[in-house]
């Protein structure tokens, strides 16, 4: 329990984690399911910039007349910046199928849709 | 020093800067003929880059101007080599065959968009077996994904775009997991790069070992969202069957394989086999692989259209792939990846031989296929030899890879699943054999049926004639490219 | 939604927004900022200029044909730059690379700079058709 508080950020991310995958997997509301997609990968990124965070370290740049000690490790916030960019497009590009979805079938509920398709 | 060792990734780099340049040419021929020849291109390099392979051995290639804790490296071994020549050399054929083909399932406009996305489809593809890097292997499988998902929807009818929603959300799913895995291995090993990473794994000594246990899972269950593997396939017929013909021949034959041989890569590569042999990882992996080749060889039983029935067949034949490498030994592994390599030909042809009937007779119902033997034999003929192959006769690649399979499976003792690949080749014949006895023999539904009356114009069997070579080369040559392999899993 | 007031003050404003992204595009290699979050700001611009001034005039003004143009130019020309330093690099040739200059000033960090340039084009672009695919169904 002690671990759980002291590590918060991670805590936090786990608990974002699976609140974004319950949305994903269990809702019938299309733009829901892709909120939920946002989450979990948010949840991720928290989690890999928490890891790569150390205490009282500054940010990798270099300024005229001002030294440094040491730094975070700069890293997992470069990767992260990808993964950003990669969600982004992933996420517009559902958006995108939805408005065809809403097009063709006149909703957007998971089980409307199946039931149309049904018949 | 050498030219040779920068095709790798020129074929990348060239795929992807001419992808961007179809935009801006007016003519669909133009863009046709572009894409044909940066694909030929990037075969005969991929060739020469297997000859240079063959002669000079496996080599690290650096990518830019740093080594590789800061910058990237791709490993190119034999394993590499020979995808990259199957990649390309697929690709080209189902572009060739798809000249024919596309006009008639996609709007105009699109053809450039199409093009534009096989190209950068194909170029991911290949950086992710090149790579030695696990977040550039990520990057690239978003891509391949992006441009899958991209390839399906094209058709824009109502079927594809509820299947690419489905197949987006699992595969996003899949790569929160993989990021995960990621974000779980940086902490405690501080590299990305693959055999950088084993080595602080290895001086870890056993600690973490939790953590070691989640990344691999994650990995296991993300990668498997991406290949298909049993109860993660559900995306894959609603995709494959929906899709244009070339597009099923793209997505069954490479889209799927990418991701298993980075799974390999990140088991034996990243983990190593000690560690990999302490977790019950692989046994699980073993069993989701043989349940999926029964489930997938039943469920291709009870469909009724044809281009299901072959989507729900590449879930059987993945479950041979996780199979091999679940048995955890060297001839295992082996198989794994030589199934692959006769699934990749036989599946791309499977796809393009039943789009062209489907186009022929104007249905996609098994039913309606009874005596096309008739009108278009040679079509048939070709489909009998994939046929043949999934199910496993002798001289076709499929024989070998189920024979290996069973023998590697003998010694590991495990006799049950020996009974595992038979049941699931038996229940193959089940449902291969019925379109080929139906259409060709059979006494009532061959009346009324005109001989040859619908066969295909000679010019677009060409690449399908060549797919089919390649595969019985594939057969016959096997004991050279599992030799091969061989050498380069060391 | 094409107010006047909008209009007017849109005008002052769009200059202003886009001077604010080249600067983030051009100081990304020595200060937070970059091609990615500089491009994302006159993508805005662009936007804005929608928003205020109706569909037809602002697709007069940004035509898809010279749009996607730049859009792929400027994909072409990061992929030839990044692809010559990357087989120069990993080949070993000593090939004339760009100089790398004293690190503070703007023309340092080597090929940072025309690669972030070529980024914030695309991104602009990109964001623009986002936007303009979303709100309104055409580009």
């Amino acid at each position: 329990m002690e671990r759980l508080m002291t590590n918060y950020f991670e805590t936090g991310a786990m608990i974002l984690f699976g609140i974004g995958f319950v949305m994903l997997l269990l809702h019938n509301n299309l733009i829901k399911k892709i909120i939920g997609m946002n989450i979990m990968d948010t949840s991720i990124f928290l989690f890999f910039v928490a890891k790569g965070y150390i205490v009282g370290k500054e940010a990798p740049i270099i300024r005229q007349g001002h030294k440094i000690i040491g730094y975070v490790d700069p890293i997992p916030t470069a990767l992260v910046l990808t993964g950003i960019v990669v969600a982004v497009s992933i996420t517009a590009f559902a958006l995108s199928l939805t408005i065809r979805i809403y097009e063709e079938y006149g909703t957007i509920e998971l089980d409307e849709i199946m039931k149309k398709r049904g018949d | 020093m050498n030219i040779a060792r920068n095709f790798p990734l020129i074929i990348i780099l060239m795929l992807f800067i001419s992808a961007f340049s179809m935009p801006i040419m007016k003519s669909v021929r133009k863009i046709k003929a572009f894409g044909f020849v940066t694909m030929s291109i990037s075969t005969i390099l991929a060739g020469c880059n297997f000859l240079y392979v063959k002669t000079n051995g496996k080599f690290e290639y650096r990518v830019g101007h740093f080594d590789a804790p800061w910058g990237i490296t791709f490993h190119i071994g034999y394993i590499e080599a020979i995808m990259g020549v199957l990649f390309t050399i697929v690709a080209t054929l189902i572009i060739w065959y798809s000249f024919f083909s596309i006009d008639k399932e996609i709007k105009e406009n699109r053809i450039s968009l199409y093009y534009l996305l096989i190209n950068i489809l194909v170029g991911s593809l290949l950086g992710m077996v090149f790579t030695d890097d696990l977040f550039n292997a990520f990057v690239f499988l978003e891509v391949s994904t992006l441009a899958g998902c991209g390839i399906i929807v094209i058709k824009d009818k109502k079927d594809n775009i509820t299947a690419t929603f489905k197949y987006l959300v699992l595969s996003s799913l899949g790569s929160g997991l993989i990021l995960m895995g990621i974000a779980f291995l940086y902490p405690i090993t501080g590299h990305l790069n693959m055999s950088l990473i084993h080595e602080s794994i290895m001086a870890l000594k056993g600690a973490h070992r939790n953590i070691l246990l989640i990344s691999v899972s994650t990995f296991t269950v993300g990668l498997g969202v991406k290949s298909a593997m049993f109860p993660l396939h559900v995306w894959l017929p609603d995709a494959h069957a929906s899709a244009p013909t070339s597009s099923s021949a793209i997505l069954s034959g490479l889209v799927l394989k990418p991701p298993v041989i980075l799974l390999m890569k990140i088991l034996y590569k990243v983990f190593g086999f000690e560690i990999i042999g302490s977790f019950a990882i692989l046994d699980v992996i073993l069993i989701l692989g043989s349940i999926g080749m029964i489930v997938g060889s039943i469920a291709a039983i009870l469909q009724k259209e044809i281009k299901r029935m072959i989507a729900y067949s590449s879930v059987a034949q993945m479950g041979y792939v996780f199979f091999g490498i679940g048995l955890g030994n060297e001839l295992g592994l082996i198989m794994a990846i030589f199934h692959i390599i006769s699934h990749a030909v036989t599946k791309s042809t499977l796809f393009l031989v039943v789009g062209a009937m489907i186009e022929k007779t104007g249905s996609k119902k098994i039913k309606d296929l009874k005596g096309i033997g008739k009108e278009m034999p040679i079509t048939l003929g070709v489909f009998t030899m994939g046929a043949l192959s999934m199910v496993g006769i002798p001289i076709f690649p499929g024989f070998i890879s189920k024979w290996n399979l069973a023998l590697a499976t003998i010694e590991t003792g495990r006799y049950m699943f020996v009974g595992m690949i038979l049941l699931s080749s038996l229940l193959n014949v089940g449902y291969y054999f019925p379109i080929v006895i139906n259409g060709y023999f059979g006494e009532e539904n061959l009346e009324g049926k005109v001989y040859k009356s619908k066969v295909m114009p000679m010019k677009r069997l060409i690449p399908v004639f060549i797919l089919v070579g390649l595969m019985v080369m594939t057969g016959v040559f096997s004991l050279n490219i599992i030799d091969m392999i061989r050498q380069g899993l060391v | 939604m094409q107010s006047l007031i909008l209009r007017e003050v849109s005008k002052m404003i769009i200059p202003f927004i886009q001077i604010f992204g080249i600067y983030v595009i051009f100081f990304g290699h020595i200060s937070p900022g970059g091609g990615f979050s500089g491009g994302t700001i006159i993508g805005v611009s662009l936007i804005l200029y929608r928003i205020a001034h109706g569909k037809e005039v602002a697709m007069n003004k940004f035509k898809y044909n010279s749009l996607i143009r730049s859009l792929c130019g400027a994909l072409i020309f990061y992929g030839i730059l990044k692809g010559y330093s990357f087989i120069t690099g990993g080949s070993g040739i000593h090939f004339p690379q760009l100089p790398l200059g004293t690190a503070g000033n703007i023309f340092s960090g080597g090929y940072l700079l025309p690669l972030n340039i070529a980024v914030g084009i695309i991104v602009s672009v990109t964001v623009y058709f986002l936007f303009a695919l979303f709100y309104e169904g055409e580009i």
